[in-house]
């Protein structure tokens, strides 16, 4: 049922302050609030960030950028920054993280979904999530900005790595920002250059952009820069800061050949070393089960490869959803290599792995 | 009494490794049905609990007053029993959705859900029936086995065991407390503290809703106060009444056993498994009885998996009794009423000493 419409909710959200008061004090059950804003207006919650679809278009073969219209909780959002997207499906909801293209006014914002192959999730919101559809999102999250000052912009980008700094450029741009830019986007094949018209407008526009587009899976064209990134890419190009996005793999390849002003952002679990003789026992105490386990992949793979099912989200890291408590033990974060032994502790499954024997309360 | 048979080492290997495999192909199995069912449960406790609440400010009209109250006690019962109690089991944790998340739920009753998610979930449920280690047995406040030691306190526990189920809601609360421990010097003032302000609180926001301000909205809306405080005290009560008859059958009754500490030293998985068969009991009923207990009709099926949501119960039931008669295990079930009138035999026959001499 639709009471009133989004665009009022939104004006009403800031007096629900008192409300909010009341749920973080414990007075009030949020979902027995939400249930009554949703009655009233499907997309309004107290506190979590819900968005209507309002537009779908493909930029490329296999990229879609989705227009949507948030409720009143998505607050101080930047372009470049990146959301969980959350999708129920079979009774789980499932999450996944995507960049803003896009942060306009009154809650409006852009994502860009790109297909992956047999993925169930991107496949569904690709496919079957039509205009006019409800979704929820996580608040924004993510350190990547526009360096202002710099005299010459590299911006680099491995497949969807290139959403959140195309939202950086178009914001940049549409504030006049003048010196050098260069956006090198690597791709597999021609027809997964996402946003290439408008892109081409704006080089036409801003003479101070250049853009180019190197294929790494398809013999090259004349006007493309060949294979994956390395350092003659950089070369006559005006160099003072670099943003570079992409797989885990370009990232530290990038790193590896520039040492100036850096920012990145990697969006797969960095690779893992496996260490000799790595069998270890993981006791699950709140299933009372006890099984062999390895050091090198996530408690949460060899929980669920045990057979349990426990929370989740992003199965990154990103959404402490598999946070749980470490009853004894020490574990390794897989992203940093640092260790915990700390009992009581509250570890995330999907990015810790068993150092030792260990012990969670699951 | 039972008339188990005893299980080898093997046996009871085989016995836990089949209970596994249903296990494991229930979890394999939840899904959307799932999911929706708990949804609708909670809209069914809304729509119990806000029409209750409606039907209350009407005052004293003796239709609508009971009608509110009935139905405010019944959304109480659904919300502890059927979404409380088994969300809180983390029945609901694979949904990932945050509103059915075990660790984060709080119920409408006044012990915290932290509390229970030590004494219940883990205390409890990891020592069901074991002398000394699972409160559970008794509450402290009731002898029910011959194995417990008689204490003088026991010869009044008819009148105790009233008086607790009038407040069950309370009793369960205080047992995180370990109100003994402090008592014997076990346990610091420091230690109880926080506990107690948790305690507390919890009771004091149960209160102001119940007592202060539906009755206080009755009044602004030119209703009567009283009736409604009246209604709440009552819905209350029959929660406190209802769930202290269903937490009492499943653990108490006739054939339930109880174990020692040293019986589980090293217990192994299959072990574990027999002894929640052995200490539990199971309740027949209708679709609408199993509902209203929260499933814990099953009580036996509950202890075997506790973290399954409680709707698969009676579908494993159907199993389970299969592998328990093959191993030559009395699966202990009864009609509501037979199995509490044993509950209630052990409470009067255990309030003296010689009871175990007079039963052999
Ligand atoms: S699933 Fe996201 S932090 Fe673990």
């Amino acid at each position: 049922m639709t009471l009133i419409p989004m665009s009022w909710s939104r004006v009403l959200s800031p007096l629900l302050q008192p409300l909010r008061w009341l749920v973080r004090r414990r007075w009030l059950r949020e979902a027995e609030v939400d249930a009554v804003l949703a009655w009233l207006q499907p997309g309004w919650r107290l506190n979590r960030v819900f968005a209507r679809v309002e537009g779908r278009e493909w930029v490329a073969e296999d990229m879609l950028a989705l227009r949507l219209r948030c409720n009143g909780n998505a607050r101080g959002w930047r372009a470049g920054q990146h959301v969980q997207l959350y999708l129920q499906l079979d009774g789980v909801r499932h999450s996944r993280s995507y960049s803003l293209t896009h942060v306009g006014r009154a809650g409006r914002i852009e994502l860009a979904i790109r297909r992956q192959p047999g993925g169930r999730l991107s496949n569904r919101l690709l496919d079957h999530l039509p205009v006019g559809a409800l979704l929820e999102l996580g608040q924004a999250q993510g350190e990547l900005c526009w360096p202002q000052e710099s005299t010459g912009v590299v911006l680099l980008a491995a497949g969807s790595g290139i959403t959140p700094l195309l939202g950086l450029l178009r914001e940049a741009l549409a504030r006049g920002f003048t010196a050098p830019i260069s956006l090198l986007h690597y791709i597999r094949e021609q027809g997964q250059r996402p946003f290439v018209e408008e892109l081409q407008q704006l080089m036409q526009r801003h003479p101070n952009l250049s853009v180019r587009w190197a294929l790494t899976g398809q013999v090259q064209s004349d006007a493309e820069l060949q294979g994956r990134f390395s350092a003659e890419h950089l070369q006559g190009l005006a160099l003072d800061s670099v943003l570079a996005c992409g797989p885990a793999g370009f990232v530290e390849t990038v790193a590896q050949h520039w040492r100036g002003p850096l920012q990145v952002e990697a969006f797969t679990a960095p690779e893992r070393s496996v260490e000799p003789g790595s069998a270890v026992r993981l006791g699950f105490a709140r299933t009372r089960r006890q099984v062999t386990g390895d050091s090198a992949r996530s408690l949460l793979e060899q929980a669920e490869a045990a057979g349990l099912r426990p929370a989740h989200g992003c199965r990154q890291g990103i959404c402490a959803s598999c946070t749980c408590t470490l009853l004894s033990g020490t574990v390794r974060d897989l992203r940093n290599g640092a260790l915990f032994a700390e009992p009581g502790q509250l570890i995330r499954l999907c990015i810790s792995a068993p150092a030792s024997d260990v012990d969670i309360d699951l | 009494m039972r008339s188990d048979r005893e299980l080898s080492r093997v046996e009871l290997d085989a016995f836990g490794a089949e209970l596994d495999a249903l296990r494991s192909r229930t979890l394999a199995d939840l899904g959307e049905v799932d999911a929706r069912y708990i949804r609708r449960v909670r809209g069914a406790v809304r729509l119990c609990c806000w029409s209750g609440r409606a039907l209350l400010i009407l005052g004293w009209f003796p239709p609508t007053w009971l009608l509110g109250t009935l139905l405010l006690g019944l959304g109480k019962i659904l919300e502890n029993m059927e979404l409380g109690h088994n969300v809180i089991h983390g029945q609901y944790d694979w949904m990932n959705d945050p509103e059915f998340a075990g660790r984060r739920y709080e119920w409408d009753i006044a012990g915290p859900a932290d509390f229970w998610r030590h004494t219940h979930n883990h205390v409890h449920h990891t020592w069901t029936n074991v002398l000394g280690m699972d409160d559970d047995v008794g509450y402290g406040l009731v002898r029910l086995f011959p194995e417990q030691r008689w204490k003088p306190f026991y010869r009044w526990q008819p009148l105790w065991v009233t008086l607790q189920a009038l407040l069950f809601q309370y009793s369960i609360a205080i047992q995180h407390l370990r109100l003994d421990q402090v008592y014997k010097g076990k346990m610091s003032k420091d230690e109880l503290r926080p506990l107690l302000r948790q305690f507390n609180a919890k009771v004091l926001r149960q209160w102001c809703k119940d007592y202060l301000f539906f009755p206080l909205l009755a009044l602004l809306l030119g209703a009567n106060a009283l009736a409604v405080l009246a209604g709440n005290v009552l819905a209350n009560l029959l929660r406190n009444l209802w769930t202290f008859a269903v937490i009492f059958c499943g653990h108490f009754t006739e054939q339930a056993a109880v174990f020692s500490k040293a019986s589980v030293i090293g217990e192994s998985r299959g072990h574990w498994y027999l002894r929640q068969l052995r200490g539990s009991s199971n309740l027949s009923g209708g679709k609408l009885f199993h509902i209203l207990t929260g499933n814990l009709s099953h009580q036996i099926e509950h202890h075997l998996f506790p973290d399954l949501p409680a709707r698969r119960y009676a579908a494993l039931a159907v199993e389970v009794r299969e592998i328990a008669a093959r191993y030559g295990q009395v699966y202990n079930c009864g009609s509501f009423s037979a199995q509490l009138t044993t509950v209630l035999q052990r409470i009067w026959k255990y309030r003296v000493p010689e009871a175990d001499v007079v039963a052999a």
